[in-house]
């Protein structure tokens, strides 16, 4: 199955004289890496490395979320090319599939803490690991996507999914939990692209809603305007992909704050330290609602605060029987 | 004593163009000077709350590559900041209730009312007024009047609008001639079919049921990135009512219909900035007529309207910026109606109408036996074709300031021997504009206006709309409307040159052969005002409504309650046909009431109720010539269509098994006859399969009062009407 991708950062050339001072840069860092290496360790703090994204800023918003989580005692450097050669054993934490990839290469024991990565991403890898690799996953759940599409529409009861043949797998694990919520789900197969239309067609027809899980197959920059619009035109709404999608129209995405993934980051390369072995790959407990209020009333649907949405999409996950007898 | 807001005549009057541009140029700079105090950033942060997404990946540009798809271009205003009441019907809710005639959905409108008239004809109005000819709405269909040319009233049996091709049917309650120009008096009535990128694949439905009901549809489409088109095609055909009573006897009725229509529609996409919509449809049928009930001058059997009707539409979508759209649109519609019957007149009666001393007999029909009558064939075959040309340009200059303006443009032609003894044309030019802005989150106002010429009366018209909504908190909104409109007498109204000519003449009479009887010699002097100059109708419309949705335990509740006070003057009324012309601006009207929208969405159930209430008082305000007898009745005329209390309640379930039941109850208190009560059941079972998916479905319709409502002809034998459905799409 390919990994769905929808990580799309964006590389940012840089100019010729700023690509001379990082030459030059990355030459200093490397004569001088195992002599800060050693000042570390000698100082008792203990040391990960980063290896970041092609986006600096996000790159450096992480550092600096990380560097919060982890606190004073632990030094954070970036993970430089061919380092594995000499250090083997300090944790990595990887920004998104690339970076991940990027040190995985390079060697395959090294242990990885990925970020920024979906479930079908790095399951695997995890699985096989025995514990050196693991991540905090960033894909919203799609119970959670779900639920956060019934606090919106409490009145639905039928939630429409669109899935290739191999995707399918995506949502057969939500479609025997939704009962449990008070819904029920059915999947849309699109067997070729010029069948995406009709069988979205059928699935509004049928759904109250439609529930996206990350697939690229299905939802891409490409399709997204005929799903959006058809979507729209028949007073129906979208929950999900992902965060960016609530831009183009989509009603609503959850998401997993930065400051989250940070703090459940610290606390793996904790776990790792004290037992030398990760937890699997895991969501942070708290997300947060990104709305499309524009598109919300245009519609005419009463939405709720944003706070009391995530509250009660939480309480659902907590108590999915209480909910369903409501 | 008719006054009229002519700007020409009356340069006081508020809306003439000189003061309205002052106005508006006043209203403008005002709100521009306050824009630059109005604080932008409020606005990202409304519509897209990037606030709280400060700690966001997407912050950081990722998914930046997926474009902004719902855009302000592509989003329906939001009924808390449309300036009046609407009720929007979707098709899905057509289709689930089992409503089986297109007319029949207006029953679920508040203030609304549905009948049937002649050889049953439907007929529907807000707010009530005349039965027949009924002509005080505006009709769209995808943006395209659709209302008849030379009468402007609405052939809904010949509608090239297939059910299943509903996308959602918006109603503005109350004039708003302002945006849709002088017909749109009492309401608006907007038809929106769906996109043809919403109907790719196969589709195909068909339904049989009582008194002959038979409908067929099927349609199919695709789409590319580029060009997305449908053909449908749909035949529908009924024996309409069962039986008339014409004194005091019961008579078979000829009154059904058989009508085929085709449609093509297609949306052509050059590039992200320009598309083009493009349609066109074919209507082909018959409607019967029966001689009993629009029999005219001796008709003695039974015949049928050919109806041969065809239209082409374009429509050009440009949008030069996120902020300033537009679009060009032009429409030909071509209606043709081809009806012709054999008339026989006792030779002595005949011999009266030949004889220019005496006045005209009341025609009896001939006997068996009749010796020497007059026999001849008449036509009242009409072919009326409307141009239209409508520019649209949309500017949101800010989130909070948008500025809707055009121009229109329309040619309405008729040609009929009968009617009109040729050929004539009505020219109409509009420029419209509405400004919306919003000052405070609490507040949007709208103003807008149409300066209008016709020539069939040779004369402007400014009618203007002002609104003020306050919106309470998010989900509450308080509106208050000020509205004015008027509707301009029609082709027929003003210039009929109405009469007949008898072909096939046999003896004695033979000398009759093609020469003209002219109506104006066969109705009654006495009352005729034909040929008389008639002036427009105005309205004066004030609504309070209020729009709330509330979020009640895992359900959520939607409602509006409109409160309206309407004065109508110079209203037409008075009957139009061969044997008496007695219409003119005779009548004033004051309505008051107010009416009730209300919708409950639980898990798997869907509730909705509508209730409207209306107190009409009319006063006489014609000429002085007539009597009481008369006066009243032309008062009676303008309120056939007006019921005290209406309403509707729908209940749709989701029910285990795939089933779908829904139970629907309309009623109308009352007419001139009689309540109109019905209950309507249906059951459905909609079976999603891989690649495919199938419906079947029983309707029963259950009249509980059984009493025609409104023309004792119109007799339902049995209150049980059932209908079974069987629909596929892949």
């Amino acid at each position: 199955m390919k990994a769905p991708e929808h990580l799309n950062i964006p590389a940012k050339p840089g100019s010729a004289a700023t690509r001379w001072h990082l030459v030059i840069l990355a030459l200093f860092l490397f004569v001088s890496q195992s002599i800060q290496m050693a000042a570390a360790q000698s100082a008792g703090g203990s040391l990960v490395y980063l290896a970041g994204s092609e986006n600096s800023a996000l790159n450096r918003r992480m550092r600096s979320l990380l560097d919060d989580a982890l606190g004073s005692t632990t030094v954070i450097r970036s993970f430089q090319p061919g380092q594995t050669s000499q250090d083997a054993t300090t944790p990595v934490i990887a920004l998104g599939p690339e970076a991940f990839t990027r040190v995985r290469q390079e060697n395959r024991n090294v242990p990885i803490l990925a970020l920024l990565v979906d479930q079908t991403f790095i399951d695997g890898y995890a699985e096989r690991s025995g514990g050196s690799v693991s991540g905090i996953l960033y894909d919203p759940p799609l119970l959670r996507q779900a639920l956060a599409g019934k606090v919106i529409l409490p009145q639905a009861t039928r939630v429409a999914m669109l899935a290739r043949p191999d995707t399918v797998e995506l949502y057969e694990p939500l479609t025997e939990k939704l009962p449990d919520h008070g819904l029920e789900g059915k999947i849309f197969v699109v067997t070729s692209d010029d069948r995406l239309i009709p069988t979205l067609i059928r699935a509004l027809n049928y759904g109250d809603f439609i529930l996206a899980a990350p697939d690229n197959n299905i939802y891409n920059p490409r399709t997204i305007k005929h799903i959006l619009l058809t979507a729209y035109r028949r007073n129906r709404i979208v929950i999900g992909p992902s965060q960016p999608y609530v831009r183009a129209g989509s009603l609503a995405s959850t998401y997993t704050p930065l400051t989250e993934i940070a703090d459940l980051a610290a606390d793996f390369i904790e776990q790792y330290r004290a037992g030398g072995q990760f937890p699997p790959p895991a969501y942070p407990d708290n997300f947060s609602i990104q709305l499309n209020l524009q598109v919300a009333r245009s519609l005419n649907i009463p939405l709720p605060d944003r706070q009391e949405i995530v509250r009660s999409v939480e309480q659902r996950l907590a108590g999915p029987r209480e909910s369903a007898d409501e | 004593m008719s006054v009229t807001n002519d700007p020409v005549k009356n340069p006081e009057f508020p809306g003439s163009p000189r003061t309205s541009c002052r106005l508006l140029a006043l209203t403008l700079a005002g709100i521009v000077s306050s824009l630059t105090m109005a604080n932008a950033a409020e606005d990202t942060a409304e519509t897209f709350d990037l606030a709280a997404s400060g700690d966001a990946p997407e912050v950081f540009e990722i998914g930046s590559d997926i474009p902004e798809v719902l855009t302000t271009t592509r989003l329906r205003q939001p009924k808390s900041r449309v300036p009046g009441t609407t009720t929007i019907i979707t098709g899905e809710m057509i289709r689930d209730l089992g409503i089986m005639n297109l007319v029949e959905v207006f029953r679920l409108v508040p203030g609304m009312t549905v009948n049937a008239v002649g050889s049953n004809q439907p007929v529907t109005s807000y707010h009530g007024t005349v039965h027949y000819e009924q002509r005080r709405l505006q009709v769209q269909v995808d943006g395209r009047t659709a209302y008849t040319p030379s009468l402007s009233d609405m052939d809904w049996n010949a509608m090239p609008v297939p059910l299943e091709l509903i996308e959602r049917i918006e109603v503005s309650r109350g004039p708003n001639s302002a945006a849709y120009g002088i017909n749109a008096f009492l309401g608006t009535i907007n038809i929106i079919t769906r996109a043809p990128e919403d109907t790719v694949g196969v589709q195909l439905r068909a339904v049989s049921g009582s008194r002959g009901y038979r409908r067929a549809f099927g349609s199919v489409g695709d789409a590319s990135e580029d060009y997305r088109w449908r053909l449908a095609y749909e035949k529908r055909k009924s024996d309409g009512f069962d039986e008339q009573e014409d004194d005091g006897k019961i008579y078979p009725f000829h009154n059904g219909y058989d009508m085929n229509t085709f449609n093509y529609d297609s949306n052509l996409t050059f590039n992200n900035s320009y598309d083009l919509d493009l349609r066109a449809g074919v209507v082909d049928g018959i409607d019967e007529e029966d001689a009993r009930k629009n029999g005219k001058l001796g008709a003695d059997e039974n015949y049928d309207t050919l109806v041969d009707d065809y239209y082409v539409q374009t429509r050009l979508n440009v949008s030069l910026s996120e902020r300033h759209f537009f679009h060009i649109q032009t429409s030909f519609q071509n209606y043709d109606r081809r009806q012709r019957f054999t008339i026989c007149i006792p030779e002595s009666e005949f011999s009266q109408i030949l004889d220019p001393g005496s006045s005209t007999p009341e025609l009896t029909p001939c006997g068996r036996d009749e010796t020497d009558p007059f026999r001849a064939n008449l036509n009242e075959d009409i072919e009326e074709s409307r141009l239209e040309f409508e520019l649209q340009d949309t500017i949101l200059f800010n989130p909070d300031l948008k500025l809707v303006s055009g121009l229109g443009y329309r040619e309405d032609t008729y040609r009929s021997e009968t009617f009109f003894n040729g050929r004539g044309t009505n020219y109409q030019s509009r420029i419209f504009g509405n400004l919306e802005y919003s000052p405070f989150r609490w507040l949007t106002l709208n103003s807008g206006g149409n300066w209008e010429k016709t020539t069939t009366t040779d004369e402007g018209y400014f009618s203007p709309r002002l609104a003020a909504n306050f919106i309470l908190s998010d989900n509450h909104t308080l509106r208050f409307v000020y509205s004015r409109a008027v509707r301009t007498p029609d082709a027929f109204e003003q210039n009929p040159d109405w009469s007949y000519r008898p072909r096939n003449v046999p003896p004695p009479f033979t000398d009759a052969e093609g020469q003209r009887f002219l109506v104006a010699d066969l109705v009654d002097p006495a009352t005729s005002t034909y040929g008389k100059t008639l002036e427009e109708e105005r309205i004066t419309s004030r609504e309070i409504s209020y729009f709330g949705q509330y979020y009640l335990d895992s359900s959520t509740l939607s409602l509006e309650v409109r409160y309206f006070n309407d004065q109508l003057r110079d209203m037409i009324s008075g009957i139009i046909n061969e044997g008496e012309w007695t219409i003119d601006n005779n009548v004033a009207l004051d309505q008051e009431g107010f009416e009730v929208e209300a919708s409950l969405d639980f898990p798997g159930t869907k509730l909705r109720v509508t209730y409207a209430y209306l107190d009409q008082n009319g006063r006489y305000t014609g000429d002085d010539d007539r009597d009481a007898g008369d006066r009243q009745y032309a008062i009676d005329l303008l309120g056939r269509l007006s019921v005290r209390h209406s309403g509707s309640v729908a209940w749709i379930q989701d029910l285990p098994f795939d089933l779908t039941s829904s139970a629907a109850f309309y009623f109308a208190d009352e007419f001139r006859r009689s309540q109109f009560e019905r209950a309507d059941f249906r059951l459905a079972r909609r079976i999603f399969a891989t690649g495919y998916s199938y419906e079947l479905a029983l309707t029963m319709q259950h009249y509980l009062s059984r009493d025609p409502t409104l023309s004792p002809s119109n007799i339902i034998r049995d209150h049980n009407q059932f209908f079974v459905e069987a629909g596929v799409r892949f």
